[in-house]
């Protein structure tokens, strides 16, 4: 039943009676009321209490020109709480915050962008020591957080890590010095791969002697051995790894610790001792035939097309068992090693394939046939022992509700023919030799436990960093290992707490952007287009599918960079283009080294405080401040030019150039 | 010739004193209706902000005296005296001390019910003169209910006149016993609303209704002249307040002396604030809701309470 | 002066001579006209024989400037539809390009929007019952009613920033998630407001003068009501249970309980006191609201930039304080978009004010017009 909002006085008498006490009740909530205390403020002695997220006048934090970005740049020790403090403050770049190793992309950009690629080489090395490989191997979730995806298209980040190192090469030698040692303790690095090499890296900028102990001839780990060449050709690497040993690098090639030199030798001979020997072992599921002829895994088959060029599979066809990037590199690999057909099988339907869809697309651009939703079931063996084939089963979902892995299987077999099976499934430790003499243990599965915070072991002296920790993943996460476990040693070493004030550092998760509208873009918002090499001519041979930028290119691309988060105001137009008012005229000037803002007008007349602009303000230089009182002598005065936007946001009053300060203030009539 | 003199230094003196009390009775009233909406009313010139309507005043004062072009030029301007005098005189003949009276004449009580009429002519000549719609309602309206409300408020006071046997207020005041309190007190509440009217304020200010009309015959009016209605208005609030608390409850109540007079002036700014009280909590009335409380409510209570004393007297 | 003289009746009396109606300009700039409306009153003496409202003093062409703003910029436009009650224009506009652009809008952002709207439904009607008294003299009922309104505004100041122009409902979610301690300070406010109204309800509808200004003043019948698309407050002071959160449910007012308030007289004092009925509601749906509130999103996942819907129309309406309000949106598949229309309740009815001011005193007028409620924002648009 619905209340009823109509109110009559009874009739009669009753009715006289209560409207007379209707006045009387007035007059006694009114007279009550008054000798209630004041609830209001006495207004000039007490301020009224403004929100926080007050939307008044707006004013600039710093402009370019006039405010130097910084570059975030400190000792291995001191970065992370950089990057904490920055992060609570919630000044912390997207690209940097989602990078694992919190690589400073915004200072690259800047850098290049002032025209010094050598310096922004060096920035970008602090954090990844080797920019030249990663620009071009690096899964680049910086780009995917990159604010530009919101107004258009990220930066291009990884070629310009590639394009910074090219810079950098032709000036190296000037620029190269070695480290001063100015600690005793000496530290040995099993395995040269990317997390080793950081670690190492670190440790001779903090000031100790470093030795790396490499089992194979050449170093690099699983950047030498299981990254295709045509992806990173090998001199880039070597260069790389040539310029840590010119800053003092100890690297011992073709020494196994295990068989050439013993654990217990190296505890005995140094202070401390990091395992960062990788993944050495291919898993291969135990399927009936799995034992016969032309069954590889992934790592051996990679081995051998890499280092030779030859997998053995000329003229043969390939099945790939896997969707992972091993299992795109493999499929590649077999492609320009002369395999006829090259398939690749995969549990996940293709929405779910957990490779890069840009590794995928590649590939598929190249000719690989991918075969999705489907598991393996059997290898068939020929009469003479050989793979005749691949009976494969039907997958209708492999992750349950709670998203584990638990594939569930339909009734449905395929026979997939083939002469080589490659299985890409996932990769094992092999520490067994390494450990022998120490007082460390495996696990049942062959792990080793360790810390995965502050990479400590169970020997005191003995720490472990990169897959051996994470399992397989991205170069960069095993870079980003590399840092923490240099720092847990230095620590150690220096006889301080380990654990003290460090944190789990997970990879904050930024926000996913949907493809922006494109439409009308004008061509310089537009991301550089890197060039490739043409599908049919690349699949022939190892020759890299990438290729670099432009010196022009490059700039132009670092100057898209909108120094997110910097506090400084970069002229990237956004506010003027996102208020709904045309309030703000904002005009740069692109030279580099000499890149300011030359106009930033905001018409006060037209701004009606909706603050869509400073919302949307991606270096968070454009601010509201609680300046709510406006009032001009004159109505020109309330166009607040780019010294007005720069004015302190304290207080209550904006009234532009009549307020008080010297100069050109006087409205002539 | 003297009395043209004496006349001069009354004049001068009523007009002081309405300036005073409507310098206080501003300052008052803001204060009152500012505690009453939550708020601390003016604060901060002066202790308690009582310099406030000072500067008010000055502000009144400065301005410029808008004449516009439409107006009856010389009843525009005359107008606000017409409003203002009779207010001013009426102060005349209350009984302020023990057997004073700035004019004492036998015919006191008539003289302060009659005399405030003759401003509705004021209100009335400012609503024409203003050649201005709103205006000339606003006039309309003030005439109409100024005389619709003579009537129960000469009644109400006659009761008091029948007690005392006299309309001369000092004699009133002589002859005052405590128990008329509650024999006239039908009698008080007719006269509190009657006088509520003819002041012009809420629930009866429908001459100046702010949503209506806008102010009515003020409309036109700026600075100093606005300020003079509004001094009668305040000069009519001091009257009524004093005038009843002199007739309905006993005035001075017989001490001779400056006590009496505080004791009078206290029982009159209860009453002043129980008008603020009331115009404060209550909306305004309808022009033919305000004519039917005349006829219908007011009228007809003031003669039961004077058949009611009638009928006391007869039995005394 | 533009006013309508040639119109005015001129009637010749048996004395001799003729007498003319008094034609009085009521606005557009008047205490007691909401905003910037004019009506043209022809008053025989004072009763209006004709009452005539001038729109279009505040036309800004919303709905055309709309046609050249993206799809986010016309937010803000929105907040300057109705100005006492922006959030629903937000709201309202943000279900169209929501429905337009399939975008599925996060639960907390859902309960979010409809706690601020039940926020806004009382700031808006304190306007409305405080203004019923200023119309009417009642200074001190204004005063006591906007300071109701004041608690609520600090409230959106703290939440979003602005006191009247919020722009925080945005396609796809809300602009803000809540401050610390806003939750604990609005349940308190629910406590004390509910105080308030009843404070309101005897100051002023249980007093005799103000029923005496209000009752059988300008009264509509359910079926000229609904004939004349009358709706909100105005429908249901006449009897007409028509609430689009209990007859076109939408958002999360299934899952909420509440009761629509309705009228049987359909005069002024009916749709007055309807509107103070309605905020008790609204206290008991904030509290119910804020009860089943969980963490989570309050922007729907990968809302861009500049949205650009698939071609197509779509319209939807909410029930704002005033009545149902609608936005029609076209979208030619650009980033603005092609048309917007609103179907705006104040328009509506402000329609009904010719008809039910004759005959009527033009002390009632006002106070016809004020339980109207029109905001001229929303009229003129």
């Amino acid at each position: 039943m619905a209340v009823n909002a109509t109110n009559d006085y009874p009739s009669g008498a009753a009715g006289i009676f209560a409207r007379v006490r209707s006045l009387l009740t007035g007059l006694t909530i009114t007279g009550r009321q008054a000798l209630r205390p004041v609830g209001t403020v006495r207004y000039p002695r007490e301020k009224v209490v403004l929100s926080p997220r007050w939307r008044g006048a707006l004013r600039l934090r710093g402009v370019l020109g006039r405010d130097e970005i910084s570059v975030l740049s400190a000792g291995p020790p001191a970065y992370n709480a950089l990057i904490d403090g920055l992060y609570r403050e919630n000044r912390l770049p997207a690209c940097v915050g989602n990078c694992p190793a919190n690589v400073d992309a915004r200072g690259q950009g800047y850098l290049l962008g002032e025209g010094k690629p050598s310096e922004a080489y060096e920035l970008v090395r602090e954090r990844n020591i080797f920019p030249g490989v990663l620009g071009r191997i690096c899964h680049h979730p910086c780009e995917s957080a990159c604010r530009r995806n919101y107004y258009d298209e990220p930066i291009a980040i990884r070629p310009l890590h590639r394009h910074a190192y090219e810079e950098y090469r032709k000036v190296a030698d000037e620029r190269l010095k070695p480290f001063t040692v100015h600690h005793d303790e000496r530290i040995a690095i099993i395995g040269s791969g990317p997390s080793g090499l950081t670690a190492a890296y670190d440790l001779m900028r903090l000031g100790y002697r470093v030795t790396v102990y490499e089992k194979d001839e050449k170093p690099g780990g699983a950047l030498y051995s299981g990254v295709p060449a045509y992806r990173l050709p090998r001199e880039v690497l070597h260069d790389e790894i040539g310029n840590l040993v010119k800053m003092g690098l100890d690297l011992k090639l073709g020494v196994e610790v295990g068989k050439n030199v013993s654990m217990h030798r190296l505890l005995d001979v140094y202070d401390a001792v990091l395992i960062a020997v990788g993944l050495q072992e291919s898993r291969i599921l135990p399927l009936p035939g799995h034992d016969a002829e032309g069954v590889e895994g992934a790592l051996p088959f990679l081995r051998a097309a890499n280092w030779k060029g030859d997998a053995g599979v000329k003229g043969l066809r390939v099945l790939v068992i896997g969707g992972g990037n091993v299992a795109v590199d493999v499929a590649r690999c077999a492609l320009r090693t002369g395999a006829t057909e090259v398939r690749l099988a995969c549990l996940e339907s293709d929405a779910e394939m957990p490779c890069h869809p840009w590794e995928i697309e590649e590939a598929l651009d190249e000719g690989v046939i991918a075969m999705c939703s489907l598991g393996p079931e059997e290898v068939l063996v020929s009469a003479i022992g050989s793979v005749r084939g691949m009976r494969m089963r039907e997958c209708i979902s492999v992750f349950d509700e709670k998203g584990r892995f638990a594939p569930e299987f339909g009734d449905e077999y395929t026979d997939i023919s083939t002469d080589v099976v490659v299985f890409a499934i996932g990769q094992a430790p092999v520490l067994a030799d390494v450990i022998e003499g120490s007082e460390l243990t495996l696990t049942d599965r062959g792990m080793l436990p360790v810390d995965g915070t502050v990479f400590t072991t169970a020997q005191e002296q003995v720490f472990a960093c990169g897959e051996v920790v994470t399992g397989p993943g991205s170069a960069i996460v095993s870079i980003a290992t590399g840092h923490e476990a240099a720092e847990s040693i230095h620590r150690y070493l220096q006889g301080q707490s380990v654990t003290e004030g460090r944190v789990v550092r997970p990879v904050p998760l930024y926000e996913e952007y949907q493809p922006a509208l494109l439409d009308g873009v004008e061509g310089e918002r537009r991301r550089v287009t890197v060039p490739m090499a043409r599908p049919e001519e690349r699949v022939t041979d190892f020759r890299p599918v990438e290729l670099g930028l432009t010196q022009m290119e490059a700039l132009g691309e670092a100057m898209r960079c909108l120094r997110c988060q910097s506090e400084v105001c970069v002229g990237c137009t956004f506010c003027a283009r996102t208020c709904p008012d045309y309030a703000i005229q904002v005009e740069r000037i692109d030279d580099p080294g000499q890149r300011r803002v030359t106009l930033y007008d905001l018409d006060l007349s037209k701004c009606c405080f909706c603050g869509l602009c400073a919302q949307q303000c991606p270096t968070d230089a454009l601010t509201h401040t609680g300046q709510y009182e406006l009032t001009f002598f004159h109505r020109d005065l309330m166009v607040f030019d780019c010294d007005e936007m720069l004015r302190s946001g304290e207080g209550t009053r904006a009234t532009g150039r009549d307020s008080g300060r010297e100069g050109n203030g006087e409205v002539s009539d | 010739m003297s009395g043209l003199i004496w006349g001069a230094i009354y004049g001068l003196a009523a007009g002081m004193v309405i300036s005073l009390a409507a310098f206080i009775g501003v300052w008052g009233e803001r204060k009152i209706a500012g505690r009453i909406q939550l708020r601390y009313g003016p604060q901060e010139l002066g202790p308690f902000g009582l310099l406030q309507t000072g500067a008010d005043t000055l502000k009144l004062l400065l301005k410029e005296d808008i004449t516009p072009a439409a107006v009856d030029v010389r009843i525009f301007r005359v107008a606000p005296l017409i409003v203002f005098a009779p207010a001013a005189m009426s102060l005349a003949v209350i009984p302020y001390a023990y057997g004073f009276a700035p004019i004492d004449t036998g015919v006191g009580v008539l003289f302060f019910v009659a005399v405030p009429a003759i401003s509705v002519v004021g209100v009335l000549l400012a609503g024409w003169s203003s050649r201005n719609t709103y205006a000339t309602l606003g006039g309309l309206r003030a005439a109409a209910q100024m005389i619709s409300y003579e009537l129960p408020r000469t009644l109400s006071v006659l009761p008091v006149v029948l007690l005392a046997g006299s309309m001369r207020p000092l004699d009133i005041m002589d002859a005052w016993q405590w128990w008329w309190i509650p024999l006239t007190f039908i009698g008080f509440i007719v006269y509190f609303i009657a006088s509520l009217a003819e002041i012009n304020r809420v629930p009866f200010d429908l001459p100046e209704a702010e949503a209506e009309l806008v102010a009515g015959p003020f409309a036109d009016y700026s600075g100093i002249r606005w300020a003079i209605f509004a001094m009668a208005e305040y000069g009519g609030l001091v009257a009524a307040s004093l005038f009843g608390a002199a007739v309905f409850f006993g005035g001075y109540l017989g001490v001779p002396g400056a006590l009496g007079v505080i004791v009078f002036v206290l029982k009159a700014l209860v009453i002043a604030l129980l008008m603020l009280w009331v115009s404060w909590t209550f909306p305004r009335m309808r022009p033919d809701q305000l004519m039917a409380t005349a006829w219908k409510v007011l009228t007809p209570m003031a003669l039961i309470q004077l058949v009611l004393v009638g009928a006391v007297i007869s039995w005394l | 002066m533009g006013l309508d003289v040639e119109s005015r009746r001129v009637v010749e009396v048996e004395e001799g001579g003729t007498v003319e109606e008094l034609v009085v300009n009521v606005g557009p700039s008047h205490p007691s006209t909401h905003g910037v409306c004019r009506v043209i009153a022809h008053l025989d003496s004072e009763i209006v024989t004709k009452a005539e409202p001038v729109i279009g003093h505040l036309h800004r062409g919303i709905e055309k400037m709309a046609e050249n703003r993206t799809y986010l910029q016309v937010v803000p436009l929105t907040d300057r539809l109705d100005y006492v009650g922006s959030m629903y224009a937000n709201w309202a506009y943000c279900r169209a390009v929501e429905r337009l652009a399939s975008i599925r809008v996060p639960d907390r952002a859902e309960y979010l929007r409809v706690i601020v709207c039940e926020m806004q439904r009382i700031a808006s009607h304190m306007m409305a019952i405080g203004s019923a008294g200023a119309d009417s003299g009642a200074v001190t009922q204004f005063v006591y009613a906007f300071d109701q309104r004041e608690r609520i505004i600090e409230h959106f100041e703290e939440l979003c920033g602005a006191r009247l122009t919020y722009n925080y409902v945005r396609p796809g979610g809300v602009s803000h998630d809540l401050p610390e301690g806003w939750i604990e300070s609005l349940l308190a406010f629910c406590e004390s407001h509910r105080k308030g109204l009843d404070m309101m309800d005897k100051l002023f509808f249980g007093n005799v003068i103000a029923r005496g200004r209000m009752k059988g003043v300008g009264v509509l019948s359910a079926e000229e009501a609904v004939a004349w698309g009358a709706s909100g407050p105005v429908a249901r002071g006449s009897g007409v249970e028509w609430d689009l959160r209990k007859h076109d449910p939408y958002s999360v007012y299934p899952r909420l309980d509440f009761e629509v308030p309705i009228g049987s007289n359909g005069d002024c004092y009916d749709r007055g006191r309807v509107r103070l009925l309605e905020c008790y509601e609204s206290c008991s749906i904030i509290e119910q609201a804020i009860a089943q509130l969980e963490p989570g999103a309050i922007m729907a996942d990968g809302v861009p930039r500049l949205l650009a819907p698939l071609p197509g129309d779509a319209y939807d309406h909410i029930e704002s304080a005033r009545g149902s309000l609608g936005v029609y949106l076209v979208s030619d598949g650009s980033p603005r978009p092609y048309r917007m229309k609103v179907r705006s309740p104040a328009f509506c009815n402000l329609a009904l004010l010719p008809m039910l001011a004759e005959g009527h005193l033009l002390s009632d007028l006002v106070v016809i017009l004020g339980s109207l409620d029109p905001v001229f924002g929303e009229v003129d648009r």
